[in-house]
């Protein structure tokens, strides 16, 4: 394998819970005990490399959540990825089918509520299973191992996520690592991420009494540094340290929450020849059932 | 004319007679619609209640509960508690 095909890990876009909440993070907001919150998102993202190599990457990510206990909730998620590598010279390549499915687990460790307003602290950590196909090929052998669908290694995430929501506005921050096993001497680079989201309601103007829907403006900063992959103990052109800001939208009613926003790259230090992203464009909807 | 604005009125007069107990209960921390969801499910899942309804933005909600039947402040306590809430007051309003 060469490693000019390299195209970093698509672990970074997996943060995406279920509730109310930030596009591109998580969140300290509870789920009921015993209730079920689900999440569909549909991702669009650009990536180019410096020799003119792209890659588009298709996902849908489907998140359900379930509220063990008051403070305990834990959920799944699994993208469904459709990808197209076009190198700057020959055929293109393409892989499809299911990623890394993540289980993790969401402990909240400190809140305090007040009259329209809450402050949460939480604490995350789970496990990445190798779902995902390792091993896709085409005509021209198997494709790349950070081009496959799966990583094949399993791996694990911790973390911290905290929220302060009130009726005007919400602020959300986490930071959050993800480190890998190793799969056929190849090992994904670790992740350390850090995410801020600002929401802020635009409509209605004032609240007077009601649960009316709200339509909330949001912003969010997310500084993410991939480490690189290593094959055979060699270190791929993979990865590097990205800040993204996102403008977006949300409205949120008792039921569902529809929501879109793009990723931006403000600033991008890439691992050598590794891709890094034009635009990453995100809609969804949420729901209590 | 006089006939359909009486009727939704009597209508209503006959729904209050027959309605249960009703509650004032405020909660803490609730500043979202999303939240209150899972807030209205857990009580709805209190054997007594009948109906729920909730004001986000004064963090109240109003229960009303079958005939012949009451809600006790530790039942709405643990309700809430479960959604991840806190109860600030709880009141039964006069029927």
């Amino acid at each position: 394998m060469s490693r000019r095909w390299a195209t970093g890990s698509l672990l970074i876009l997996l943060c995406t819970p279920a509730l109310a909440a930030p596009l591109t993070s998580n969140t300290a907001l509870p789920v009921a005990k015993g209730e079920f919150v689900a999440r569909e998102q549909i991702l669009v993202r650009e990536r180019e490399r410096p020799d003119d190599a792209t890659v588009e990457v298709n996902v849908l990510i489907s998140v359900l959540g379930y509220g063990v206990t008051p403070d305990l909730a834990v959920f799944g998620v699994l993208p469904l990825l459709d990808k197209t590598l076009t190198p700057p010279t020959g055929p293109k390549r393409s892989t499809e089918g299911q990623g890394d499915l993540t289980l993790f687990g969401r402990y909240t460790l400190w809140r305090e509520d007040m009259p329209g307003r809450t402050a949460r602290i939480a604490a995350l950590g789970g496990v990445i299973a190798p779902t995902g196909d390792d091993d896709d090929r085409d005509n021209q052998g198997r494709l790349p191992r950070p081009f496959q669908n799966g990583t094949g290694a399993w791996g694990g995430l911790a973390g911290i996520v905290a929220t302060w929501q009130t009726l005007d506005y919400q602020l959300d921050g986490q930071l959050v690592y993800r480190g890998f096993g190793s799969d056929e001497a190849y090992r994904p680079g670790d992740v350390y991420r850090f995410d801020i989201s600002l929401q802020y309601r635009l409509w209605p103007k004032t609240l007077t009494r009601g649960t009316p829907g709200f339509l909330y403006a949001l912003i969010e900063a997310n500084v993410i540094q991939l480490d690189r992959d290593v094959l055979s103990g060699a270190r791929l052109d993979t990865g590097g340290t990205q800040w993204f800001l996102t403008p977006g939208i949300q409205y949120v009613t008792k039921r569902w929450i529809v929501e879109g926003g793009v990723q931006l790259p403000v600033e991008q230090d890439r691992n050598g020849n590794a891709f890094a992203d034009e635009y990453i464009a995100r809609v969804g909807l949420r729901f209590n059932f | 004319m006089h006939k359909f604005m009486f009727s939704p009125l009597m209508l209503l007069m006959a729904a209050s007679a027959i309605a249960g107990p009703r509650y004032a209960i405020d909660v803490d921390g609730l500043a979202c619609p999303f939240c209150a969801y899972g807030l209205e499910k857990r009580l709805l899942e209190e054997p007594a209640v009948e109906r729920v309804e909730t004001d986000v933005v004064q963090g109240r909600m109003l229960v009303e509960v079958k005939d012949n039947s009451a809600l006790t402040r530790e039942q709405a306590d643990k309700a809430i508690e479960d959604a991840g809430f806190t109860l600030r007051s709880f009141e039964a309003l006069p029927q």
